[in-house]
């Protein structure tokens, strides 16, 4: 998770009942996965919290069924990146009954699935201009 | 005993969750403790991005919302 900007609000504040005043903050969820496409979409959580646009979340909170993951996903905006079709991510969420705000699979943005890291920065770099087109 | 935990860092709205939980329990009959968590990293360890927040026993029941004492009751 990205350090806190104020308070107990996250980066973008909380909607209107929150502490944090207006704008539902928005979590980054990736799947982090054991393939080059799972840990591009790793890069492209990092990216986009480095350039301000959410917080990085921890997918691993909400696979392990912790209520507060799960609550604040319910409660924010969230940007879900998986890997590849298999979509553990997503599938994750819908466990919970959350739909994802945006979803995004690497696959999809220009990136062949391999387990191998070879090209992992090019391969990032690729997927995530195909992301910032797209929010 | 139920423990009642309010996660935030102590604005107006976490202690509007707070008296509405003391509340809750009182109309409810239920023995409770409130337990305030206001130190951001402990709030993160609970996975909590969003504040006010309200646990029960260390169950976050609900998440950037002033919960009305209706609602909190249901939790209890």
């Amino acid at each position: 998770m990205s350090e806190q900007k104020e308070g107990c609000c996250t980066t973008g504040a909380g909607a209107g009942d929150t502490c944090c005043g207006s704008g539902a903050p928005t979590l980054i969820v990736a799947c982090s996965g054991g393939s080059n496409a799972g840990q591009v979409s790793n890069g492209i959580m990092i990216e986009l919290d480095r350039k301000g646009l959410g917080n990085a979340y921890c997918l691993a909170g909400i696979g392990a069924a912790l209520s507060g993951f799960i609550e604040s996903a319910k409660a924010a905006r969230t940007v879900v990146v998986d890997g590849c079709p298999t979509g553990c991510a997503k599938k994750a969420f819908e466990k919970y009954g959350i739909e994802p705000s945006l979803y995004f699979v690497v696959t999809d943005l220009g990136v062949t699935k391999a387990h191998n890291f070879d090209k992992l920065p090019e391969e990032t770099d690729v997927a995530l201009k195909a992301v910032l087109e797209k929010l | 005993m139920k423990k009642i935990q309010i996660l935030g860092t102590g604005c107006a709205k976490c202690m509007k969750l707070t008296e509405n939980a003391e509340k809750a329990a009182r109309d409810a009959g239920v023995e409770f403790e409130i337990e305030k968590i206001q130190n951001i990293n402990d709030i993160m360890n609970y996975g909590v991005m969003i504040t006010p927040a309200l646990a029960v026993d260390g169950v976050v029941k609900s998440v950037g919302k002033v919960l009305s004492v209706e609602e909190i009751k249901k939790f209890l």
